[in-house]
């Protein structure tokens, strides 16, 4: 078909069909903007946290009262938790992984105050903290059980002989060195030694970006609020999270039950702000592309009225049905292209606004392809129905008057 | 000029109805326009807005640079000083009394041992904090009043609680004198606080600027003698040996917020030398080893310093407004095709003696009219997007109100929006000259 005498019939028309290209740019830029953010936030949701997160159940009790013996309270919930059928294994630990709440330190590899300290998250749990979130050991040992003790809330313990730390904080105190086996130093300059190296897991905060740094210390906290880290066998959590909670509310009237929640609860709450914002965005944007296939169809659908007769008259010329609707999904396309090449423009001034502005992470260009391809789909679906519609206006109206 | 412009809705109406469907596109245009950006720039008004603006600019957060002599305390940001304060400087600086006002305070949380037989104990959280804490943030009383600086001197274990706890504990009457036993110790209700809500909880941002105020306040000096916790952040640098609660008490970790009140915004140079005069009183006793950095902030600095206006409601606020772009985009394009559509009537009315401005004042009458129905229904959509925002974010009620500030700034854009989307429409057809469309009829 002879693209000339549209171009200049658009031209001729050109308000309407600038309009309709701005709005396309607009939208464009948005669209891809926002897919942008909401990819990377599902991707940050997704990420494997090295933790059997679904069998987890973390219980959080605090006693009270002169006759409260916290040493005495932990060994009985602990022994009383691993007795109940369907329990895999539990311990007490000092913080709770992706809960957002946490201990954090920085590690050297030379007794140093001046050097640079690496920053991990920290942990103190028993031989059985592993197990209990599931977490592997990719080499090395766990703690063995004459390495845990009981630490007092207000005292500050010697460092231990042995520790673990996950391969990432291996890595960024050592590069490409063995971590195994080397010894590192605290704030306090006292050493610890790596025993066993974490093939991967989180720590507590997931906006962090050393989430993946972490050092565990053998000991059982005996702090204010304890923290119990449960495992169960596969599928039996949400049987058994009430069963704990009765067990533990019944065998110590000295002790409060804060909460018994699921370690999967627990880490969507920690990422409660990014799930949010994908899944406004993606009201936003399903919002934008049904308003602007709407104002396409609308806009088509006038000017197929409009032009009834020019179509008539077409018709009784020979054009066929086919050349018709060809006509109105080109005209369609030239003016989705143009709004298009204006929108990559605007897509990345927008782009370049937020990573400016919010440091966001720059925009993946294979978006704007893929943006491009989704509006020429979307505009030709929304001009299908009115061209058909076009296309069976009679030959015949070309000759009566209006 | 009444009748003029009833006779223009007349007209609009009988416009509207003759074409339904784009009539009604363009409503919706508007209300989704409206809908998306108003949600969004609502919960941006909520996290901007000042919380104490009749005090903002004579509160200050104090800060006081007690840091590590080898590096800064926030390596993005150098020039600050720790956003919090060691226990024992900010007992001190109560003590000297230099502001107006001055509280220092944290969050803490106690177990409420039953009133009742059959009541089960229950941990609430607290602010352990001064006298003064009430009287500088103009929080609201209900019963009783706060307690007294005897108080704060003595340690007496006095307790003001929210309304909504005493309403849990004492189903809302007046607790004032009544007792309650609470990590073994035994309390005195002095007060209850009415309903207050500063959004944002300006008084600390560290721990949540959006958070619920905490169930009740007692006073500081209680830190000591019942071994309180602190429920927020604390941060350390130096490696202490700390085997006992006063020790930690006596360590360099800074955990507690600190807040003057002065007498004017002016007086705030002379504090900072207030401030300075006890650093370098410490530096004598060879603490504080950093050179003088110390800080104030008033209410506004503070949220600016915190960022309490998350980054992502920024990000939504400025794609919202470009999606109502996109709907003002739509509008204008819709009304010209309408208004093309209406050539005939149009060339009509003008060879029958109706005026330009007549022409041009109906069309604007029309678009006005489909603006304010767009706004009302955006408005409604606000509302349904308030309360998935309050799901989503599991908000503060403060957070996702709609004040009449918004409801207005709504109506408004809506009738601004589609009046200026429909300016160039109403011209392209108001120039339309008379009877030249009826002569190819």
């Amino acid at each position: 078909m002879d693209i000339g005498p549209m171009v200049s019939s658009l031209l001729r028309n050109k308000t309407g069909a600038i309009l309709v290209a701005l709005q396309i740019a607009v939208t464009l830029a948005i669209v891809i903007n926002s897919l942008y953010i909401i990819v990377l936030r599902v991707e940050k949701i997704n990420r494997d946290p090295g933790m059997d997160v679904d069998n987890v159940v973390i219980a959080y009790v605090r006693g009270f009262g002169d006759d409260f013996d916290v040493v005495d309270s932990i060994t009985n919930d602990i022994d009383l938790i691993r007795s109940i059928p369907g329990v895999r294994t539990a311990t007490v630990s000092n913080h709770v992984p992706l809960s957002g709440s946490g201990s954090g330190t920085g590690l050297r590899t030379e007794p140093d105050e001046t050097i640079e300290a690496v920053p991990t998250g920290r942990y103190r749990w028993s031989e059985e903290g592993l197990d209990a979130l599931g977490i592997t050991l990719s080499r090395g040992r766990n703690f063995l059980p004459e390495e845990v003790d009981f630490i007092m809330g207000d005292s500050d313990p010697p460092a231990p002989a042995s520790i673990l730390v996950t391969q990432k904080l291996a890595d960024d105190l050592f590069g490409d060195e063995d971590a195994l086996g080397k010894t590192v130093y605290w704030g306090s300059m006292e050493p610890s030694t790596i025993v066993g190296i974490i093939g991967r897991m989180h720590g507590s905060w997931v906006g962090w970006d050393k989430l993946d740094n972490v050092v565990i210390q053998p000991g059982k906290p005996a702090y204010t609020t304890n923290k119990y880290i449960i495992r169960t066998e596969p599928g039996m959590r949400d049987e058994l999270m009430p069963v704990i909670e009765n067990k533990l509310g019944e065998s110590n009237r000295h002790r409060v039950v804060k909460s018994v929640r699921s370690l999967s609860e627990i880490a969507a709450r920690s990422y409660r702000s990014d799930r949010g914002m994908a899944i406004i965005l993606s009201i936003v944007i399903t919002l934008l592309i049904g308003l602007t296939a709407l104002v396409i169809v609308g806009l088509a659908s006038f000017h197929v009225t409009q032009r009834t007769k020019q179509i008539g008259t077409r018709r009784a010329l020979g054009a066929r049905r086919i050349d018709i609707v060809q006509f109105f999904m080109l005209e369609n396309w030239l003016i989705t292209t143009a709004g298009a090449v204006l929108g990559i423009v605007l897509t990345v001034a927008v782009a370049y606004w937020l990573e400016v502005s919010f440091e966001l992470q720059r925009l993946d260009w294979r978006y704007l392809p893929a943006g491009i391809l989704i509006l020429w789909v979307l505009s030709s679906l929304a001009v299908i129905e009115p061209a058909r519609r076009a296309a069976s206006v009679p030959p015949a109206v070309a000759t009566r008057s209006i | 000029m009444l009748a003029m412009f009833s006779y223009n809705i007349k007209l609009a109406f009988n416009s509207m109805r003759r074409n339904p469907v784009m009539t009604a596109l363009m409503v919706a245009a508007i209300a989704v326009g409206i809908g998306v950006s108003m949600t969004t720039l609502s919960v941006y008004h909520m996290m901007s807005s000042n919380p104490i603006p009749e005090k903002s600019d004579v509160l200050f957060a104090v800060t006081l640079d007690s840091w590590n002599p080898l590096r800064p305390f926030d390596d993005d940001h150098p020039e600050r000083a720790p956003h919090q304060l060691t226990f024992h400087d900010a007992e001190r600086l109560v003590a000297l009394a230099a502001g107006k006002r001055q509280t220092a305070m944290f969050e803490s949380s106690l177990i409420i041992e039953p009133l009742g037989d059959d009541d089960l104990p229950f941990e609430a959280g607290a602010r352990v904090t001064y006298a003064d804490f009430f009287p500088m943030f103009n929080v609201p009383f209900l019963y009783g009043n706060a307690w007294d600086k005897a108080a704060d001197r003595a340690a007496e274990p006095v307790v003001v609680l929210t309304k909504k706890l005493n309403e849990r504990l004492f189903g809302g009457e007046d607790s004032v004198g009544k007792t309650l036993t609470m990590d073994g110790t035994r309390f005195r209700v002095v007060g209850v606080t009415d309903t207050w809500e500063p959004t944002p909880r300006f008084y600390d941002p560290i721990n949540g600027g959006f958070q619920e105020v905490n169930e009740m306040f007692i006073p500081y000096s209680l830190t000591r003698v019942m071994e309180l916790k602190s429920n927020g952040s604390d941060w350390g640098w130096k490696s202490e040996d700390i085997q006992s609660f006063e020790q930690w008490l006596n360590s360099e970790s800074v955990w507690v917020q600190y807040f003057v009140e002065l007498d004017s915004p002016s007086a705030r140079d002379e504090y900072v030398d207030h401030l300075n005069a006890y650093v370098n009183e410490q530096k004598r006793l060879g603490r504080f080893e950093r050179p003088l950095n110390n800080h104030i902030y008033n209410v506004e600095e503070w949220m600016e310093y915190h960022e309490v206006v998350a980054r992502d409601a920024r990000v939504l606020v400025g794609l919202s407004f470009l999606f109502l772009l996109v709907c003002v985009l739509s509008t204008i394009a819709l009304t010209l095709t309408k208004f093309v559509g209406k050539k005939a009537e149009t060339s009509l009315r003008r060879a029958l003696g109706a005026s330009r401005w007549t022409i041009f004042g109906q069309q604007i009458v029309e678009v006005g009219l489909m603006g304010f129905a767009g706004g009302l229904i955006g408005l409604l959509l606000v509302t349904f997007g308030l309360q998935g925002i309050k799901y989503l974010y599991d908000s503060t009620p403060g957070l996702v109100k709609l004040d009449w500030l918004m409801v207005f700034t709504a109506i408004g854009v809506a009738v601004l929006s589609s009046t200026l989307a429909g300016l160039y429409p109403a011209w392209r057809v108001c120039s339309i000259p008379p009877a030249a469309q009826l002569k190819t009829q």
